[in-house]
């Protein structure tokens, strides 16, 4: 005996059994991300979700009142899984999410002394922010204009808040790889800290 | 070379174009359009059809009407746009073409 669940796919009413729930909504799910970058992508899942129950439809004749597992299955080889429906327009999965290596000016806030400007700096031009803190020094004693570049810069340079905003600091292409190691980079570095 | 992929690949070159044909003349549903590519081997798996779909209608070249159905809920019906009867047209012509060339590339072959 199984135990089922009621579900509305496309506005048809169906009870289907819950290991063949599962395999249903993982299916949908990898379809939704597989159209993520897509617009109107909601529209094509509508349209994908209907034509599954039409399929379910024409499995429950008779007597068979239940989708099973065997029926999900079926319906994704006709409907088909992600990698064969193969690409829609633009460029590959993996570079719809990438911006093309945006090398923006940022504020470091996580090597910061003070603004994080020096370092927000050197990560752009890929120097140490040291040797920038020394000429910011420079300017200042030579005559105040450091501290007033210093300020200015405070107020219009941005904070690099989010992952994809200290990657693109350092002018990296923002894509999921590159993502993936930046938050385990950070991971680590807290995990220093922390001695764990 | 994958020879299956380069297959995949004329099929997928053609897609839009036999959809296009498919809706000329006669509007229908999805479920039709899919018969239709199914019978002329063009499609593997449906899921490639409605990206397509939407982006045509998105593209103007196609529109659909809620069709009412006594089993259910509505369903999309969908029918050529004149602009998607012009945008079919150019495309015959450049079928042709390549239908031509590609037949006297294979006759000369066959000539050396």
């Amino acid at each position: 005996m199984k135990i089922t669940l009621s579900i509305n796919l496309g506005g048809y009413s169906f009870n289907i059994d819950e290991d063949a729930y599962d395999e249903l909504r993982a299916y949908l799910r990898k379809l939704e991300q597989h159209f993520a970058g897509e617009e109107s992508s909601s529209e094509i899942l509508s349209d994908i979700e209907t034509r599954i129950a039409e399929i379910f439809r024409t499995k429950l004749t008779g007597y068979r009142q239940v989708i099973t597992m065997q029926d999900v299955n079926e319906a994704v080889s006709i409907l088909g899984n992600p990698e064969v429906i193969g690409e829609s327009t633009g460029p590959s999965a993996g570079e719809k999410f990438s911006t093309p290596g945006y090398h923006r000016m940022y504020r470091d806030p996580d090597n910061r002394i003070l603004g994080g400007i020096c370092s927000g700096m050197g990560a752009y031009w890929h120097i140490e922010p040291w040797i920038i803190r020394v000429l910011f020094f420079v300017l200042t004693i030579a005559g105040g204009l450091g501290i007033l570049v210093y300020l200015i810069l405070w107020v219009v340079l941005p904070e690099a808040r989010t992952t994809a905003q200290k990657i693109e600091m350092k002018g990296d292409p923002v894509n999921i790889e590159n993502i993936k190691e930046s938050v385990k980079k950070e991971v680590e570095n807290v995990r220093k800290k922390m001695n764990i | 070379m994958d020879i299956e992929n380069t297959k995949a690949q004329m099929r997928k070159g053609i897609l839009e174009y036999c959809i296009l044909s498919i809706l000329s003349g006669n509007s229908c549903y999805a479920s039709d359009i899919i018969k239709g590519l199914k019978e002329g081997r063009v499609i593997v798996v449906e899921g490639t059809l409605y990206p397509l779909l939407t982006r045509l209608k998105n593209a103007g070249l196609l529109s659909y009407r809620w069709e009412e159905s006594q089993q259910g809920p509505p369903r999309k019906y969908y029918e050529l746009t004149p602009d998607g009867e012009k945008y079919l047209g150019e495309l015959d012509g450049s079928w042709s073409e390549l239908v031509e060339s590609v037949q006297l590339l294979r006759k000369n072959k066959t000539n050396k």
